[in-house]
């Protein structure tokens, strides 16, 4: 595979912390689960349950609403507390149904019947990974079953983004080695009946093990499958980077991954996508890295969807020193978090507690030096430094030709610049600016 | 629809590197070089560079403090600007030369464009261009191995190799010499091997990419390979032009500077060949064998278009459309180039209402003051630094002097072995000195005095000893016509007086003829050596100064 793409930074991984720790049970299961209802990128769901009902382990508790929304289900049995307002890791506070635990976690009646992988077709794949409430996995939170049925016919390669170039998380990392058989199924049915001739696995040469273990069973099934494991290096995980890398394809500016014939998903995406037409559970449980140098027992943890990060916390043994920034996602492109109440969303895939060492705030910027590093390090072709000085000249016709709206948000010109320029926020401001047609001031 | 996502923020955490760790990591790879340039040259190396960084953060901080600005000190551009120029320097130069370069570096290059990363040209090569214009500074290289001593230096002068590389012909040191530095040249330049590891650093530590070095030297390498001269190897042809003069350094440390090479990788390749193709035509036509340094200040000033031309490619469109676009960028930036022309203010400023008219322009005197008083006082201390070292360190002048000195104590008094100031002061002596024997013994006093002449003043020195008897005479300046007047100047003529005494008179006894034809002079002479004599007869010293007038 002779494909790369451009720029790019090295930062420290630092997942040697967790990278051994197999995704494990909560030892202590959440006495109270908190499921926000704005779990997608589309919209909010609607509740249909009522505070006071019972439910049980999978049973539907809300549905798209009229505005989009994805299904969500309980992930623990009991009783359904209140529909109140509690923080969101995405910030602020949303709507969301609070279940009380009774510890049984009595499996639901309802769920669907299992189905073999040579049973499915492109209708039910649709209509399971709907009724799941599957999103986008690795961050995006985009709904599963649009993309699966946009995609549908017109892509000639699947690409499975296992590369999780962002340093600390691994829970993507133990999932594809613990659960490949099953990611493999996953990804072999979900390839054919998008009408993908190829399937690529793409992931880093941070996580050998891993590949090791899918190229074994890919070896096994004589599987048309194809493993492409790349030297480690942010951001790969990025949808138009993985695509680069995997098919040397560039998505156009504005464009979307169909306009050439590729489409991208998680490999937790791809788990849930094979756990609903499989085994006929919905989604209600992820890995979720708790990490950082803050964190006293640092592990990969196999979680309800709901269960308040201050849980997983106290699950790793709670904080050995004062944690200077917490956050989901991951130190490059994650959220800050606000409050340890939040709970675990479909999207969230680690929370990483970073100590005043570890985390380098934004600093104020020095003086550019010209070293021309963040030119040589967006992966997006963009040159940060020339969009900065174009804004701070008010210099508008000049900044529109610098195409700030191929932005991707890496962050990878922040990280690299050794001014300790804010440069995202800077070609944020930029892109806005642009939108409204008028300079900063 | 409506796009439901998190506020995001910009990465948490960074590289390491902050701007003067940069720069510190580019002085730590300069440290090979210098170790290698105080092997060659001695001690001296090592006090040229302590002079020149010590002058250029001085610079820097006057600079700063006098314009009332932010005190940059600690980026430590200033000191890597003074290391680098420098290495950049021969190994003999004055300890003035760094300091008057770096002040150039520093003040005009680097501070009037607004200091670290807004200068076009690199302020170490262009301070060091300026000092190479001094008169026999850059064609005088000291002898590696031969260390130099602190103080005054006799260089001797070494062939470099890039003379005989400009003759068309191959250099006498082989090939391990000229890599390990057994070679003419400036400091820095010499060792190749050091340059290498220095370069390895840099690029082991992510502080330089390979682009600029890797251009610049490749198409050094390509011309070489493609233009040896008859006769010669092509590929030892090559390695000569690559490790000769100061190439290596150049691409290393001078084309890499951050603020004054393009940001975008394609121009830092089109920078890096531009480089290397104008180094390769100046080595070759122009009249300096070394071209490096001008090679790399020319492409210094084409880096705005380099910029321009070499901005990233847009992600995700196809080459025919780049190619499209490249072509629209470049119609822009060359609609961007104007003519400026000021315009011209039609009247005066009128003095405001309300004040008294001579205190309106008083006013602006004093704004004019405000805004220039600072570059005055930068001016001053400028010049005040760079004179103050050429004083203090300035040994040849100084050595000079006494040469000059101990050459008129022979011809005055040949007896003495040195001379020494004395308190004595007499109406009519510019100075009186004393002569002493090696062993410590006064042998007499040595009177400078002046007389007209024929064509003005005529200064002479007159030695006498304890005797009262003229040991000598030697005149030091004078206005009298050449040839007529001088006749009495001669040795010769000059030997009569030795061993007089008393007064002298034009004749009779003891009466040194006047000279035919330089009456004046003669007089003139006659009159001084009888006034010194006098001078010396008056003394109030301890020992009686005998002064027989005519026996």
């Amino acid at each position: 595979m002779a494909h790369t793409f451009f720029g790019g930074v090295f930062p420290a991984t630092r997942k040697s912390n967790t990278r051994r720790k197999p995704l494990s049970k909560l030892t202590r299961p959440p006495l109270e689960v908190v499921i926000p209802l704005l779990m997608s990128a589309d919209g909010p769901s609607v509740p249909v349950v009522r505070p006071g009902e019972m439910v049980s382990v999978r049973q539907v508790i809300a549905q798209p609403g009229a505005d989009g929304g994805a299904m969500a289900h309980a992930s623990v049995s009991g009783r359904v507390a209140a529909i109140e307002n509690r923080p969101h890791p995405w910030g602020g506070s949303s709507l969301a149904i609070v279940i009380r635990s009774d510890g049984q976690n009595n499996p639901w009646s309802g769920s669907p019947t299992p189905k073999e992988p040579k049973d499915v077709d492109l209708e039910l794949l649709v209509s399971r990974t709907r009724a799941a409430g599957i999103v986008g996995m690795g961050g995006g939170a985009f709904p599963a079953w649009e993309k699966v049925s946009q995609a549908a016919g017109r892509v000639d390669t699947l690409i499975v983004n296992a590369a999780e170039c962002e340093p600390y998380v691994t829970a993507d990392h133990r999932l594809l080695l613990e659960r490949s058989e099953k990611i493999l199924r996953g990804a072999s049915t979900l390839g054919r009946c998008l009408g993908a001739q190829r399937v690529v696995i793409v992931t880093e040469g941070d996580k050998l093990n891993a590949a090791e273990s899918v190229e074994r069973r890919l070896r096994r099934h004589r599987s048309s499958a194809q493993l492409c494991t790349v030297r480690t290096r942010y951001p790969l995980g990025a949808e138009k980077q993985i695509i680069q890398t995997a098919t040397g394809r560039e998505v156009p500016p504005g464009g979307s991954p169909l306009d050439v014939k590729c489409v991208v998903f998680n490999v937790a995406t791809v788990y849930a996508i094979q756990d609903a037409l499989f085994f006929g559970h919905p989604l209600t449980h992820r890995a979720v890295t708790v990490t950082g140098g803050a964190v006293t027992r640092p592990r990969n943890l196999w979680v309800p969807i709901g269960t308040p990060l201050g849980h997983l916390l106290e699950e790793a043994g709670g904080l050995r020193e004062e944690a200077d920034l917490m956050l989901t996602g991951g130190p490059m492109m994650g959220i800050p978090l606000q409050s340890l109440d939040a709970p675990v969303t479909k999207d969230t895939n680690s929370l990483v507690c970073l100590t005043r060492g570890e985390h380098k705030p934004q600093g104020n910027g020095a003086v550019c030096i010209r070293c021309g590093k963040c030119v040589a390090a967006c992966p997006m072709h963009l040159a940060p430094t020339f969009i900065r000085r174009a804004l701070d000249e008010g210099d508008m016709a000049r900044l529109a030709r610098y195409h700030v709206e191929d932005c991707i948000s890496c962050g990878c010109c922040s990280f690299i610049c050794p001014a300790q320029i804010p440069l995202v926020e800077t070609v944020a401001r930029a892109r806005t600016a642009l939108e409204k047609g008028v300079g900063p001031r | 629809m409506k796009r439901y996502s998190p506020a995001r923020l910009s990465p948490q955490l960074r590289q390491p590197a902050t701007t003067s760790a940069m720069i510190l990591d580019v002085m730590v790879a300069l440290v090979p070089a210098l170790g290698f340039a105080v092997f060659f040259f001695g001690t001296r190396a090592l006090a040229l560079c302590a002079i020149s960084m010590a002058a250029s953060a001085l610079f820097e901080l006057l600079y700063r403090k006098l314009t009332r600005q932010s005190n940059t000190i600690g980026d430590l551009s200033a000191c890597l600007t003074g290391l680098l120029l420098a290495l950049s320097l021969p190994a003999s130069s004055p300890y003035w030369v760094p300091v008057f370069g770096s002040a150039f570096a520093i003040i005009v290059v680097k501070q009037f464009y607004g200091g670290l990363g807004k200068n076009f040209m690199n302020p170490a090569l262009a301070g060091r261009m300026l000092a190479a214009t001094l008169p026999t500074l850059m064609t005088t290289w000291p002898q590696p191995l031969q260390k130099l001593s602190l103080g005054a230096v006799d260089a001797v002068a070494a062939a470099t190799p890039m003379a005989s590389l400009h003759e068309g012909t191959l250099p006498a040191q082989g090939l391990d010499l000229m890599f390990l530095g057994t070679r003419g040249g400036c400091m820095g330049e010499v060792s190749a091997f050091a340059l290498l590891l220095g370069l390895a650093y840099l690029l082991l530590r992510r502080v330089i990419s390979f682009r600029v070095p890797g251009a610049y030297l490749g198409t050094v390498a390509l011309i070489a390979l493609a233009f040896a001269p008859q006769g010669v190897s092509r590929p030892q042809w090559a390695a000569y032009q690559l490790m000769g003069g100061g190439l290596l350094l150049g691409a290393v440390f001078f084309a890499t500077d951050p603020a004054t090479t393009p940001v975008t990788p394609r121009g830092q390749l089109m920078f890096g060949a531009g480089c290397g193709l104008l180094t390769a035509l100046l080595r070759a036509f122009s009249s300096y064998p070394e071209g490096v340094g001008w090679a790399i200040l020319t492409m210094n000033c084409l880096v705005w278009l380099l910029d321009r031309v070499g901005l990233p490619r847009r992600f995700g469109i196809g080459n025919f459309a780049a190619t499209r676009e490249a072509f629209a960028g470049m119609r822009a930036s060359l609609a961007e180039i104007k003519f400026v022309i000021p315009k011209r203010q039609r009247k005066p400023d009128r003095p405001k209402q309300g004040k008294m008219p001579g205190e309106a322009y008083l006013d602006q005197i004093r704004a004019h003051l405000k805004t220039f008083g600072p570059f005055a006082l930068v001016l001053a201390a400028t010049c005040a630094v760079i004179f103050g070292v050429h004083a203090l360190t300035d040994l040849d002048t100084a050595r000079a002097e006494t040469q000059a000195e101990q050459e008129l104590l022979t011809q005055v008094m040949p007896q003495a072995d040195h001379a020494s100031e004395t308190p004595y002061r007499a109406n009519g002596a510019i100075s009186i000195t004393a002569g002493y024997t090696d062993q410590g013994d006064l042998v007499g006093y040595c009177v400078e005095v002046q007389n007209n002449g024929f064509g003005g003043p005529v200064t002479m020195v007159v030695g006498v000893d304890l005797d009262g008897k003229v040991t000598g005479v030697a005149v030091t300046s004078h206005s009298e016509t050449n040839t007529v007047g001088t006749r009495a100047m001669t040795p010769a003529a000059l030997k009569r007086y030795v061993g007089r005494s008393g007064t002298i008179r034009a004749s009779g006894d003891n009466a040194v003829d006047t000279v035919s034809g330089a009456t004046a002079t003669s007089r003139a002479i006659t009159a001084g050596v009888n006034r010194a004599l006098a001078i010396v007869a008056n003394l109030d010293t301890e020992i009686d100064i005998s002064f027989s007038d005519a026996p």
